[in-house]
């Protein structure tokens, strides 16, 4: 008996449609013009717009296309991206005046009946250079809404067992956690294009997300973040944050749901009482 | 020189969208619509109200009134929907399973239907107003 | 005071304007019912002095969170509120006044 693994292939008939299929997708069918904003605040006065040609296929994402961009026409373009997968939230930018993920936006859906593809870095957010945008004050929003579960200091120094949840608990809060932090509903957010101060949708839904986790024994510490001048009542409905999110997030529900629960709060109303920990016997025995 | 490249750049680099910003709705849904109209219609009615009290029971003319009617009565509708939608009764709950491409339920769930019947009740409140304004009144000028 | 509550009573103060702009319009307008309302100085002018208050109360809010979102530099932000808060209130004084006038009370 021979212990070298048996190689092992497709029926020719499957390899076959494979082959046709991924021939079929990568085949270039269309010539899309891509016109690109460019600008380096270190060097330019003002930005210009710069065209390329592209023979683009059924399956090229707008990142695809930058890249070979990148990679073949101008070596100097401006960008930024990591996982190309809609998971980590640096490719998103303007596509036909409209926030999207680079890499989850396929160039002839962008297109359309047009041939024009017009990309612009992410508004009311500071350009960095090209596509690629400062995201600093955006992550400081992030933080100032104090986004972990906030517990006794003694009780986390020692633990004596896990934090029991129900599904319905976590269906309170799970919608939110999606958020890949990619910055394009603060960008489309109407709010933002004036007030920079404002906390935005992303930050807001998070407050909303550790607000109603019954782990969370935070109420009253993080409503005096949310509920300022320039805090969630700064949200007049729009919609547009939700309308962009890549994720499914729906920051504009989180921000809505978290006003009419500070409003209840004046009256006395509190979503959970937190979760005690189990001891540590329990959750020995549970465990077994 | 280095200074003007500056005031460019603080334009530029900002890249705030501005006043212009707020009322960018063509690509959104129509509650951007809404948001911008909610927000002209409100800054209208404060330039209508401040004369109309300060040299007291000033109007606009017969058409001024009903031009100011309309919009008070979209702001009113308009406004209803915001009160529900902003103290979180008609944006849904969250989602436990999302489809592929998720839709946002805050927009496309029953907040739809509360935007339609927005809008209804505009339109039948402009009717009223308008019959009343160019008819009723009209004929006691 | 808390943004929520300078918020709740905005959303408030619209309801009070609904109902109590459509008896200002009905007592100045309306023929028949008009006139009965009118005549009592007592609900004429308790109407008109909720009206006018939560009338101003929710322009001047609202004329505030456009510009405290136009310049929200924070040092702005309190100083557009105190302006907005001494003149709302200044305008009511003069409103009551002028009302009162109208009426021949004063
Ligand atoms: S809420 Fe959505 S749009 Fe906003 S940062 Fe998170 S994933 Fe991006
Ligand atoms: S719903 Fe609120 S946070 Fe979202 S875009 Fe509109 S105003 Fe901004
Ligand atoms: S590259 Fe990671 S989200 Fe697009």
């Amino acid at each position: 008996m021979s212990t070298e693994a048996k190689e092992y292939t497709l029926p020719p008939e499957v390899l076959e449609e494979t082959v046709k299929a991924s021939e079929e997708l990568w085949k270039p069918i269309k010539k899309v013009k891509f016109r690109i904003y460019k600008y380096n605040p270190k060097k330019d006065y003002a930005p210009h717009w710069e065209e390329y040609e592209l023979e683009v296929s059924k399956g090229m994402t707008i990142l695809d296309a930058l890249l070979e961009i990148k990679g073949e026409k101008d070596h100097t373009l401006g960008m930024r991206y990591s996982c190309r997968m809609g998971l980590c939230g640096s490719c998103a930018m303007m596509i036909n005046g409209k926030q999207m993920l680079a890499c989850q936006t396929r160039v002839i859906e962008a297109a359309g009946d047009g041939d024009v593809i017009e990309l612009r870095p992410l508004e009311n957010f500071p350009v960095t250079r090209d596509l690629a945008t400062d995201f600093t004050s955006f992550f400081e929003k992030h933080k100032a809404v104090k986004p972990w579960i906030i517990r006794d200091e003694e009780e986390l120094d020692n633990p004596t067992g896990p934090y029991k949840q129900t599904i319905e608990e976590y269906a309170k809060y799970y919608q939110f956690t999606d958020c890949i932090k990619c910055g394009a509903c603060l960008s489309a957010c109407p709010t933002a294009a004036t007030d920079y101060e404002y906390l935005g949708p992303q930050a807001l839904a998070q407050a909303y997300r550790y607000l109603v986790d019954s782990r969370d024994n935070g109420l009253d510490e993080r409503i005096a973040v949310v509920d300022v001048a320039h805090g969630c009542w700064r949200c007049h409905f729009a919609g547009s944050c939700s309308d962009v999110c890549p994720r499914g997030v729906d920051p504009a529900q989180g921000i809505q749901l978290l006003k009419g629960l500070i409003i209840r709060r004046k009256f006395g109303f509190k979503p959970h009482k937190p979760t005690e920990a189990l001891p540590a016997k329990i959750a020995k025995k549970k465990e077994q | 020189m280095e200074e003007a490249r500056e005031e460019f750049v603080e334009y530029y680099a900002k890249n705030m969208g501005g006043v212009l910003g707020w009322f960018k709705a063509r690509v959104y849904t129509i509650e951007r619509w809404l948001y911008g109209a909610h927000r002209i219609t409100g800054i209208l009615i404060v330039l209508f109200m401040l004369p109309h009290f300060y040299s007291t029971g000033w109007h606009p003319g017969l058409w001024g009134d009903f031009i100011l009617g309309i919009i008070v009565t979209f702001h009113i509708a308009n406004g209803i929907r915001l009160i529900l939608a902003e103290l979180g009764f008609v944006v849904g709950k969250p989602l436990l399973v999302k489809k592929p491409s998720q839709r946002p339920l805050s927009l496309e769930g029953s907040q739809r239907y509360l935007v339609a019947l927005a809008l209804l009740l505009f339109i039948v409140l402009a009717v009223i107003w308008a019959y009343y304004a160019l008819i009723v009144q009209a004929a006691t000028w | 005071m808390r943004e929520s509550t300078v918020m709740f009573l905005h959303y408030i103060t619209a309801i009070l304007i609904a109902v109590t702009g459509l008896i200002h319009l009905l007592a100045n307008n309306e023929p028949t019912i008009g006139p009965l309302i009118k005549e009592n100085p007592v609900v004429y002018m308790g109407n008109m002095a909720i009206f006018l208050a939560a009338l101003l109360y929710h322009a001047f809010n609202g004329v505030r969170v456009i510009l405290i979102e136009l310049v929200p530099d924070p040092c702005w932000t309190k100083w557009i509120s105190w302006a907005v808060v001494i003149i709302g209130i200044a305008t009511y004084v003069v409103g009551l006044q002028v009302l009162l006038v109208a009426l021949g009370l004063v």
